[in-house]
């Protein structure tokens, strides 16, 4: 615990205080990350972003029809993606997708002596390996996630155009006015706190591996299960704190 | 007499209850090379590893450039490893990185060297090595003989004091291995580097060391068992030694048990008597 807190001192250490001691981030390795990171996980974020809003309006829809309150559903397909499921299952896909090959990358460069010949060559490896990821990351999950809210909703408007015959305006017109910037705000906050614990348990696990291919496995694996069990606690806990915040 | 480029005295390191060195002391000076000898596990790559400071030893001192490592503080140690140049036993090259992008690290991060500089030098190092024209080729592309010849083009990338190399010979062909160590006597003689290689290869060892230690195994594990001139090894009367340096299969280090303690070893019990 207390070298993942250190890990995480050294990452403000270089991406807040060296900058202005003349030892620039250089960009051109976050860019890198940036596309390894985001821009490859576009395809399986926007996939499971469409699943998961069409499911969601079908579900919706079952339900409601019983009461004869189908208009309703834009309105739920909103609120679940924007506030709870957008940032979840998009930090799902990037966890499966960004965060284990992050871990499993540094693992295999920690057993084949890679990040302590950096070391001996003065290059300091959370420097030149970890901020460009951590940065990355922290601009592409929100990103992703608000990209994913919203090819969400197209996956509701599919259901409610085709089965639910609603008007392709009429359906924006409930999404406007059923959701509150708030629930953006508090979507993508959240998505902010799970793309630094991603990126940090990623890292952390990468860098500790021990004992050759098996080890590299064995990181990866509970890499991955830390950071989903530690992303849904925190999304419990920020989801209680802005339900306080808002009453 | 100006001071040893390294002292090491009385260095100790257990892993557990196993003690893998055991009060090595020895001093490298300017221009020496140091050549660290010893049968697979005796603690050489160990020895050298808390040398360049990546492991802290039990007990013991360890100075370079006449300052004590072991309880440096590590933007300091960054700052000595400025200084030394490291060639690890597989060449430990980055594998998202091209062979030029390699050698080019520490000119980059390290100097604010102008990028075509960089790349004239990242040329003339590997025309150092033999290897002109491989700049664009990722690691994974070349052989494994190829990659040390990178690992030690970049291990000298920013002309360094202190050269240290595990197994730079290993795996190479006969031809490869002269180059190499008359690149080494090269760099040290002329350009008065001085080095330290862990090696096996004899030849190799004695064509370029100044100075050799021999690590001992078994009984003698964590001990150095000889250390000298190439000469007094060559001239050693430590049985030891002459087995290793002479590459005899059978000596003070057997190769076979006894035949009373082969037999308890397969049966779990002494061997009755009267058989």
């Amino acid at each position: 615990m207390r070298d993942y807190l250190s890990l995480n001192a050294q990452i403000l250490y270089w991406t807040l205080l060296a900058p202005f001691r003349g030892r620039p981030v250089r960009l051109a390795h976050v860019f890198e990350q940036m596309v390894r990171i985001g821009v490859q996980a576009v395809p399986m974020t926007a996939l499971t972003s469409l699943s998961i809003g069409i499911t969601l309006a079908m579900q919706g829809a079952h339900e409601l029809s019983r009461m004869g309150a189908t208009g309703y559903v834009p309105d739920l397909v909103a609120l679940s993606l924007l506030r709870e499921l957008g940032p979840l299952l998009v930090g799902v896909v990037v966890i499966g997708r960004s965060g284990s090959a992050v871990t499993a990358e540094l693992g295999t460069m920690k057993v084949s002596e890679e990040i302590e010949a950096l070391e001996v060559m003065a290059i300091n490896p959370v420097r030149f390996l970890v901020v460009p990821r951590f940065l990355a990351m922290m601009i592409m999950l929100p990103a992703l996630t608000v990209f994913g809210s919203y090819i969400g909703m197209a996956g509701g408007w599919i259901i409610c155009h085709f089965s639910l015959d609603l008007e392709t305006a009429a359906y924006i017109r409930r999404l406007i006015e059923s959701s509150k910037p708030m629930d953006l705000y508090s979507g993508t906050v959240k998505s902010f706190v799970f793309a630094w614990l991603i990126i940090t348990i990623s890292c952390f696990y990468g860098l500790a591996v021990k004992g050759g291919a098996e080890g590299v496995g064995r990181s990866t694996t509970n890499s991955v299960v830390v950071c989903i069990l530690t992303m849904l606690i925190a999304d419990a806990i920020l989801t209680g704190v802005f339900f306080f915040a808002e009453s | 007499m100006s001071e040893p480029v390294i002292e090491v005295r009385d260095l100790v390191r257990k892993f557990g209850d196993r003690t893998v060195l055991n009060g090595i002391s020895f001093t490298v000076e300017k221009g020496d090379t140091m050549i660290i000898m010893g049968g697979s596990g005796c603690g050489k790559s160990t020895l050298l590893r808390h040398i360049i400071g990546s492991m802290q030893p039990t007990s013991g001192s360890i100075k370079i450039f006449g300052e004590e490592i072991t309880t440096m503080p590590r933007a300091q140690i960054e700052k000595l490893r400025l200084r030394f140049g490291m060639n690890f036993q597989f060449g430990a090259l980055l594998q998202s990185l091209t062979v030029g992008e390699n050698v080019a690290l520490p000119l980059r991060e390290n100097s604010q060297v102008d990028p075509e500089i960089i790349d004239l030098v990242v040329k003339l190092k590997l025309e150092l090595v033999g290897l002109t024209g491989f700049e664009h080729m990722k690691p994974a592309e070349i052989s494994g003989g190829m990659r040390k010849r990178v690992g030690l083009a970049r291990a000298v990338a920013l002309d360094p004091e202190l050269l240290f190399s595990d197994e730079p010979t290993s795996g190479l062909d006969p031809i490869m291995t002269a180059v190499i160590d008359q690149l080494t006597l090269d760099l040290t003689r002329k350009l008065d580097m001085t080095a330290v290689v862990v090696s096996h290869d004899m030849t190799s060892a004695f064509r370029i060391g100044t100075k050799m230690i021999m690590l001992g195994a078994g009984k003698k594990q964590g001990h150095i068992i000889a250390m000298g001139t190439p000469e007094e090894i060559r001239n050693s009367d430590n049985p030891e030694v002459q087995q290793f340096i002479n590459g005899q299969p059978d000596g003070p280090i057997p190769l076979k048990l006894a035949k009373e303690d082969y037999l308890e070893r397969l049966l779990g019990q002494p061997r009755p008597e009267d058989m």
